[in-house]
């Protein structure tokens, strides 16, 4: 059963142009999916309007079959859904500590103190950076902590923008290795990326976005294998063997 | 020569400063520049003088030149003020600031305490009254400095206000809340906070420390309609030499002003007064553009 489930959305930024137009997606438990596309396909502003940054014009956005369209961006992390941005996704003028008890805000009090020391404990790098200005941190560093920041609350579905914008190579392995292991733990990641490879790699299914709505869907191991896919929206030519 | 003007000085800074602080919040978190802050600090002494008088008068506690009632008007006034905030908040800069046009916000706020001043003066007239006309004796406390009992209370006031507010913003939640939507609306909600409760948290700060520091002005000096917008220009200077968004900063920007308008009075001439405090805004933001505690943007 898809605990993220989008159906028809239509959204944009001004009434009347839409930059979403349509699209539908759906993401099982511990699912890791990955929405593709060409530069202005809507990826990005799809799971902006799915994290409530976008106005939706049209269509439903449902977690767990509760009915999340109309629930306001700050209000839907309580209900189970994180978003990581791709780009200031930490706050850069507090501390490490500081931007995990920002976000820890939403849980029990008594919750908070735990949950940060969980979270660097997953993510010790994080704990021995955890009293500098989080604005000094690497890309790297910074990209661990939006995503402690956003699993601080556990989340039931965690949506992530381009995790790999402005990383090296080496970076991008860790990312997306820490990626695997938080899908182990049972949580369902939803992701969009321009480095199809890398995220197709760690994927169970992938969307390919064209023009505000999925023009293919299928698995991830074997979307990078279609050459007409390959082609047509990813942007190389795979040779027949 | 007299060091007198020192203490003068630090006790103008402090008022600036407490002023800033709320200047500051606005526009780091709200987007604009509210130019009816100042009437903020004048509808404040008028209400804590209405309060006074409502409670029967001030006995003083010597050797101060007030007593309980003033410093629990004061409270109540504080109260008043934020409230008097939201409600122009509701009415006005809310709906304006949802436009997404933040010179219009500011054109409003222009209209806004020119309205305020009016209706102080129309409620009040022009002429400046007091919370005592009792004359205080200064004690001199050494190098040609003298001190009155209400410089000193007001000295420790101050400080009380500034470290609560510090501790607020950098131990308490919402603090942390205001901190992060300041520097990111965006993913502040993102991560679960409720804009219209920092919102709320600003103008309810700003407009109880304006309170304080027009409450303080009228102690120290007199309270006038205009009050406010005497020292309009000197708390943005202290905000935007302190660095946008920083209360320390806010706090520190306001006595370098009110001390070098103070040194200004002794050394060059009371005419220039704002002059050299504004030389002064000038120099430090040639070298260094985002203010004494501000941060370039990334």
């Amino acid at each position: 059963m898809s605990i993220l489930q989008v159906n028809a959305l239509v959204a944009g930024y001004e009434p009347g142009l839409s930059i979403v137009k349509g699209a539908s997606i759906h993401a099982a438990e511990a699912e890791i999916v990955v929405i593709l596309g060409p530069n202005g396909a809507g990826k990005s502003s799809l799971i902006k309007a799915i994290a409530g940054l976008v106005p939706i014009t049209g269509g439903q956005v449902l977690l767990d079959g509760r009915d999340m369209t109309a629930v306001p961006a700050h209000l839907k992390i309580r209900q189970g859904l994180a978003f990581v941005p791709q780009t200031e996704n930490i706050f850069p003028l507090m501390t490490v500590e500081e931007n995990l008890r920002v976000a820890g805000g939403v849980l029990p009090r008594a919750d908070v103190a735990p949950r940060i020391e969980e979270m660097f404990t997953a993510f010790p790098d994080l704990a021995r950076q955890r009293a500098l200005m989080a604005g000094s941190l690497s890309g790297g560093q910074r990209q661990m902590l939006a995503v402690a920041r956003a699993l601080i609350v556990r989340p039931r579905v965690l949506v992530l923008d381009e995790p790999s914008a402005g990383l090296s190579p080496k970076l991008v392995e860790q990312v997306f290795s820490r990626l695997s292991e938080i899908r182990q733990a049972g949580l369902t990641i939803v992701l969009v990326e321009q480095n199809a490879r890398a995220a197709l790699a760690i994927g169970d299914r992938a969307y390919v976005l064209v023009e505000g709505r999925e023009a293919h869907e299928g698995p991830a191991k074997t979307l990078w294998d279609d050459p007409i896919i390959a082609e047509l929206y990813l942007g190389h030519r795979k040779e027949a063997s | 020569m007299s060091l007198q003007f020192l203490l003068d000085g630090l006790i103008a800074g402090s008022m600036i400063g407490l002023g800033a602080i709320g200047v500051t919040l606005t526009y780091s978190i709200l987007r604009f520049s509210n130019f009816a802050h100042g009437d903020f600090m004048a509808w404040g002494a008028y209400a804590a003088l209405a309060v006074v008088g409502a409670l029967g008068g001030s006995t003083p506690i010597a050797p101060l030149s007030f007593g309980w009632p003033l410093l629990a008007a004061m409270v109540v006034a504080m109260g008043l003020t934020a409230l008097l905030a939201l409600v122009l908040d509701a009415l006005l800069f809310g709906r304006l600031r949802a436009r997404g046009q933040s010179i219009i916000v500011v054109m409003a706020s222009f209209g806004a305490s020119m309205a305020l001043r009016s209706l102080l003066e129309f409620m009040f007239t022009s002429s400046p009254t007091y919370f005592s006309r009792a004359i205080q004796m200064a004690t001199p406390i050494g190098f040609g400095v003298r001190i009155t009992a209400d410089q000193v209370a007001l000295l420790i006031l101050t400080l009380a206000l500034v470290t609560g507010m510090h501790l607020f913003m950098q131990r308490s939640q919402r603090g942390r809340e205001m901190r992060a939507y300041s520097q990111n609306p965006a993913l502040a909600r993102v991560v679960g906070i409720d804009v219209a409760k920092v919102i709320r948290a600003t103008w309810i700060i700003g407009a109880a420390l304006a309170c304080a520091a027009g409450v303080m002005v009228g102690v120290l000096v007199q309270i006038r309609p205009l009050m406010g917008l005497d020292l309009l220009l000197p708390i943005f200077a202290a905000a935007i030499l302190g660095g946008i968004g920083s209360v320390p900063g806010a706090v520190l920007g306001g006595l370098i002003i009110g001390l070098s308008e103070a040194a200004a009075v002794q050394f060059v001439g009371a005419e220039w007064r704002a002059a050299v405090a504004f030389v002064i805004l000038m120099a430090v933001l040639l070298v260094r553009p985002m203010g004494l505690y501000g941060v370039a943007e990334r």
